[in-house]
């Protein structure tokens, strides 16, 4: 029996530039097969840990696992991995990132070979695997389930914010040296799966870039206040490929570079994504719906553009104080300033460092609506999504709605519901044009 | 009134013992998980109040605002606490046990704060680093909770207030001591009365209870031999005794747990350092709960023994035949633990039962099936 | 020496009369239901009949099903798992995986080189890979539920179905006949969604031949053939897929009797006491 061919899952671009990311795509994993063929360590990893440019410091090739499962859902190819984990024992409402990468190592154990047909080629054995609790629960335990698969050495970091109303002078001096400790520890530990020691110049420089690459990315995010939008969130959604998984590398600087050069070129020429823009949407939160990324062009058909995201962002710059000389010291002074980065203003105003982020663009960005997708199996990106809805609506007065679904996982959506649902989010938009 | 009479009036009455010493004038401190040291909260002449959701209320408020996909339990504490059911509490205090308790302490505070409201961030990680991060939290959360009380915290009161826990924790394990007989004088639905009700009044009350509730199981005649299978439960928060009432009605003694609400809270006693911080910090991080992730051992075997060799020890000595993973939905660290568990006991030829729920007694009696089937596998 | 077993479904009452060698004497099925409480007493009494027996004078009586609990004549209640892998154990000895697609829930059962139970996995809580999701999807294609395998087996390839959300799977097939598509293709898309839900259920237990599909679901050509496709081996169906659990029941009750355990007579007759 034959299923009917490949479904289009993926969206329109805005930029050419955008178009340079697929390549990119399949060279995280091309460089990882390459790197076991020359006696390079990999290691599955998890983006947004503040701790990239420690592995690239240390030669490191990094495997973002969750990644490979939203490539996965591009591909339209993730029910067979879900439903092996699923069959392992794994819950249905498991994040379904960690489920499609427990399948694939267990499919892959099975049968003594990477999965025929696996998207680019699949994810080869790593040499170890390098967890956080940035972010989510999942991204810190899933390795160690993993070991049911595979042996390689396994460790995780911690990642701690403190919350918006804490005593940043009073608690600031031991999160940031629990932190810096975390970084040593992960350091030790690459040191003795490579058997060299870690060069704290090699490191620098790798900050440097990353750094470097972020300042760029945030400069093009800023270039999209512009009227109309130079550039969409469904380009966000593959240009992030160089501030996440390349970051600390020459690479990722030269795309940024190249990008802003786009962007720039487009919003001095009032170049807009599309011919007729007539809402500018915000996406506000939530894991992408990488299994139908033409969602953003269905909005388009009606005018809305997603001029801006609030997620897999970049984080906003810091100025780290000049005092600190240490690379690690300044990984975790960075990674402090990050996460405190809008407690201030929480503090001031909404008590709520993601509304105050979100208030931020909705006036710089000139938003009319704001949109959410909630994931059934993400708890981090998800829950707290309909409190900063309705914490936002006291501060602004602008139509949002909540679409449902999962990263990845196709069993959790409904293509007419959404269609229903947008349908009346546009009608929305329209009254309020109207209105004014 | 019998003892089981009144630990009854406690557990269905939970917030009752609270409100009348809040409206006499006591500070009624309210918490989540394992992870908030009573300790501080007793030196500090405050009562500590573990929150409890309801397997029999329908959530609904809530649902405006937190979304479906999070945590039953979490999402229960929260709509008791928007329809005024924890107006009594002085003081919120959540730990930072996961995502859903995390996100939900915001919005918590955001709808219904308490005069009082305090984040206990918690490592994930374990070692010398996290035990000092960990450290500073509590020594962080004294200072705040020393404003509310307008007191500073007197070492030897903490002191005291360890030696009172400690005492609690004992007294639980001579109860359980008695569930080893076979079969056992004492239920695992009696048993979860008398937890559940602990949580919602001084320890000092409590501990009175538990002996008295002890001395009566003591006098109780000695059982005939009934065949029925002894029964191991793990998971995660069950302050109802549906569940576990369920599989006893079904045929089966459940006769240890691991669990938030069982010996996960109480097993350990918090040792006596020259600095009580440092034996707080040894016995609350030590907490067996998934959230935490143990250092990786050696390869998958020893690792394995590392992180579950203590549920071995349960399990071989209170003789239990089977076990019952109860887990509820959403908790993505007891849904990534539970088959590397499964595995592990099935090397020890213990059959497990591993059920996903969702923390609500409407849904419980379609377990029957599953929960006979696998008693009549056991046979 | 007669046993009988009564297996109490979500739809069908099944009662089944076997001897102490696992003959069946008499067997028959009547509607459950809401609006049929009163029946399961008048299927056991029309087999007692039919078997030309007596009521006491049956040596054990076991009643299975989800409507297991208050059968007041019974002298055991067994789940429903264990009854089929008895049934099975029976008409198969080969037999090691079990599927049985029910009117409300679906199972996977493993059995023992004994023929016992092993393990089992249970979908009870959705109706997506039971008889209820195509009672559903067969009333949005406008089709009868009875032919809606016959028709799938007709298609060439099928349409794939994501959506195992009953709801959400409506959507889907009303989007697909809108685009056009063949009714026998999506037919057969909705059995092949069914089957890989089920099949993927029961790998949890490890499949092992012979491989038996029970229940309702056993009686549609098109979902065997999807079991099989997705399983990617041949099943074995027993010639009256409805009644096992009940031939497990009347077996289990023998097994009981022969241990030397007697029921308590006279027994109560009267009807199934059914939570409102």
């Amino acid at each position: 029996m034959d299923t009917q061919s490949q479904v289009k899952t993926t969206a329109v671009k805005g930029t050419d530039t955008a178009r340079e990311v697929r390549p990119m795509v399949k060279d995280i994993y091309k460089a990882a097969h390459e790197a076991r063929e020359n006696g390079k360590k990999v290691a599955y990893m998890m983006v947004a840990s503040h701790y990239d440019e420690i592995l690239r410091a240390m030669d490191i090739v990094p495997l973002p696992t969750e990644n490979y499962a939203g490539l996965c859902a591009a591909k339209r190819d993730m029910d067979r991995f879900l439903l092996r984990a699923e069959a392992d024992g794994y819950s249905q409402v498991l994040c379904s990132y960690a489920r499609i990468g427990l399948g694939f190592d267990s499919l892959r154990k099975e049968l003594g070979h990477i999965p025929e047909g696996s998207p680019d080629g699949g994810m080869p054995l790593p040499d170890m695997m390098i967890g956080s609790s940035a972010i989510c629960d999942p991204r810190f335990k899933w390795y160690q389930a993993t070991s049911r698969y595979l042996e390689a050495p396994t460790f995780s970091i911690d990642v701690v914010a403190p919350p918006p109303q804490a005593d940043l002078n009073r608690v600031r001096d031991y999160y940031i040296n629990y932190q810096k400790e975390q970084f040593q520890g992960l350091i030790e530990f690459c040191e003795k799966q490579t058997h060299t020691k870690m060069d704290k110049e090699k490191l620098w420089e790798a900050i440097r870039l990353g750094d470097k690459a972020w300042q760029l990315w945030y400069d093009i995010d800023r270039l999209r206040v512009a009227i109309p939008s130079p550039m969409p969130s469904q380009d966000h959604f593959s240009i992030m490929v160089a501030g996440h998984y390349y970051t600390g590398t020459q690479k990722a600087v030269d795309f940024y570079q190249k990008l802003y050069d786009e962007v720039k070129y487009k919003a001095d020429n009032h170049i807009g994504v599309i011919k007729d823009e007539k809402y500018r949407i915000l996406y506000g939160g939530g894991l992408p719906p990488w299994h139908t990324l033409w969602i953003f062009n269905y909005f388009e058909s009606f005018g809305a553009v997603f001029a801006i995201e609030n997620v897999y962002r970049g984080f906003d710059p810091v100025q780290v104080p000049s005092h600190v000389t240490d690379p690690v010291d300044f990984l975790a002074w960075r990674t402090w300033l990050r996460a405190t980065a809008y407690h201030e203003k929480a503090r001031q105003n909404s008590g709520n460092p993601t509304v105050e982020k979100l208030l931020g663009i909705i006036k710089d960005y000139a938003i009319d609506g704001v949109m959410f997708h909630a994931c059934r199996s993400c708890r981090a990106t998800t829950v707290g999504q309909t409190h900063i809805k309705t914490e936002l609506g006291k501060y602004c007065d602008l139509p949002m709605m909540q679409l449902v679904s999962d990263m990845v996982d196709l069993r959790d959506y409904s293509e007419a519901q959404w269609k229903a649902q947008i349908g009346a989010f546009i009608d929305a938009l329209e009254a309020r044009t109207d209105q004014e | 009134m019998s003892v089981m009479k009144k630990i009854e009036a406690i557990y269905n009455n939970r917030g009752d013992r609270a409100r009348e010493l809040h409206d006499a004038g006591e500070k009624i401190i309210g918490y989540f998980c394992c992870f908030v040291p009573e300790e501080i909260i007793t030196a500090l002449g405050m009562i500590p109040y573990r929150i409890q959701g309801s397997q029999t209320e329908a959530i609904d408020e809530a649902d405006a605002l937190l979304e479906p996909m999070a945590c039953p339990f979490a999402r229960s504490c929260f709509n008791k606490a928007l329809k005024g059911e924890y107006k009594f509490l002085d003081g919120f205090v959540a730990p930072h046990s996961c995502d859903t308790i995390e996100r939900m302490y915001h919005i918590w505070r955001a709808n219904t704060p308490s005069p009082f409201n305090h984040f206990v961030n918690v490592p994930h990680m374990m070692g010398p680093s996290s035990d000092a991060f960990y450290k500073n939290e509590l020594l962080y959360f004294v200072s705040c909770l020393e404003e509310f009380a307008g007191k500073k915290l007197e070492i030897e009161k903490l002191k005291d207030a360890v030696n009172l826990y400690n005492h609690r924790r004992a007294k639980l394990r001579e109860l359980y001591e008695l569930r080893k007989e076979n079969p056992p004088r004492l239920s695992g639905t009696e048993i979860t009365k008398l937890l559940v009700a602990g949580m919602g009044i001084p320890a000092t009350e409590h501990i009175e209870l538990i002996q008295e509730f002890m001395d009566e199981v003591r006098k109780r005649p000695i059982p005939e031999p009934d065949g029925l299978p002894r029964i191991f439960i793990w998971g995660n928060e069950i302050d109802d005794i549906a569940f576990i009432q369920l599989v006893e009605d079904c045929g089966a003694h459940v006769v240890i747990d691991d669990l938030c609400t069982g010996t996960r809270f109480f097993w350990e006693d918090a040792p006596k350092t020259d600095d009580p911080f440092d034996g707080l910090v040894q016995k609350y991080l030590g907490t067996h709960c998934p959230r935490s992730l143990s250092t990786q051992v050696g390869e998958r075997e020893e690792d394995l023994e590392n992180r579950f060799g203590y549920i071995r020890q349960f399990t071989a000595d209170w003789s239990a035949e089977g076990a019952i993973f109860y887990i509820v939905r959403y908790c993505d660290t007891c849904e990534l633990e539970g088959p590397d568990l499964k595995e592990y006991l099935a090397k020890q030829n213990l059959p497990v039962l591993m059920i996903e729920d969702d923390y609500s007694t409407s849904t419980i009696g379609q377990l029957r099936t599953r929960i006979q089937a696998f008693l009549e596998m056991m046979i | 020496m007669p046993f009988a077993g009564i297996d109490i479904g979500s739809t069908m009452t099944k009662v089944v009369i076997t001897d102490e060698h696992e003959n069946i004497l008499a067997s028959h099925i009547g509607p459950t239901g809401a609006e049929h409480r009163h029946l399961a007493l008048r299927v056991m009494e029309d087999t007692i009949r039919h078997a030309e027996l007596s009521f006491d004078a049956l040596d054990f009586i076991v009643a299975t099903g989800y409507g297991r609990i208050n059968v007041p004549f019974s002298d055991k209640q067994i789940t429903e798992i264990t009854c089929h892998a008895r049934g099975i154990r029976s008409l198969f000895p080969t037999a090691r995986t079990i599927i049985d697609i029910g009117g409300q829930d679906s199972k996977g059962i493993k059995l023992d080189s004994q023929g016992k139970v092993a393990d089992f996995v249970m979908n009870d809580k959705c109706a997506a890979g039971t008889g209820r999701f195509l009672e559903v999807i067969a009333d949005t294609l406008g089709i009868d539920l009875e032919k809606m395998g016959e028709i799938s087996l007709a298609a060439k390839g099928f349409v794939q179905i994501s959506n195992m959300c009953t709801v959400f799977a409506e959507h889907e097939v009303t989007s697909r006949l809108a685009e056009g598509a063949d009714v026998a293709q999506i037919a057969a898309g909705l059995h092949q969604a069914i089957a890989e839900r089920v099949v993927n259920m029961t790998r949890r237990l490890g499949i092992e031949k012979d491989i038996v599909v029970t229940g309702g679901g056993a009686k549609n050509p098109g979902l065997i053939k999807a079991i099989e496709f997705q399983a990617g081996f041949a099943v074995l169906i027993p010639p009256e897929p409805f009644i096992t659990g009940a031939l497990g029941a009347a077996l289990a009750g023998k097994d009981l009797f022969m241990r030397g355990i007697k029921p308590e007579l006279p027994r109560k007759k009267e009807d199934v006491r059914f939570f409102s």
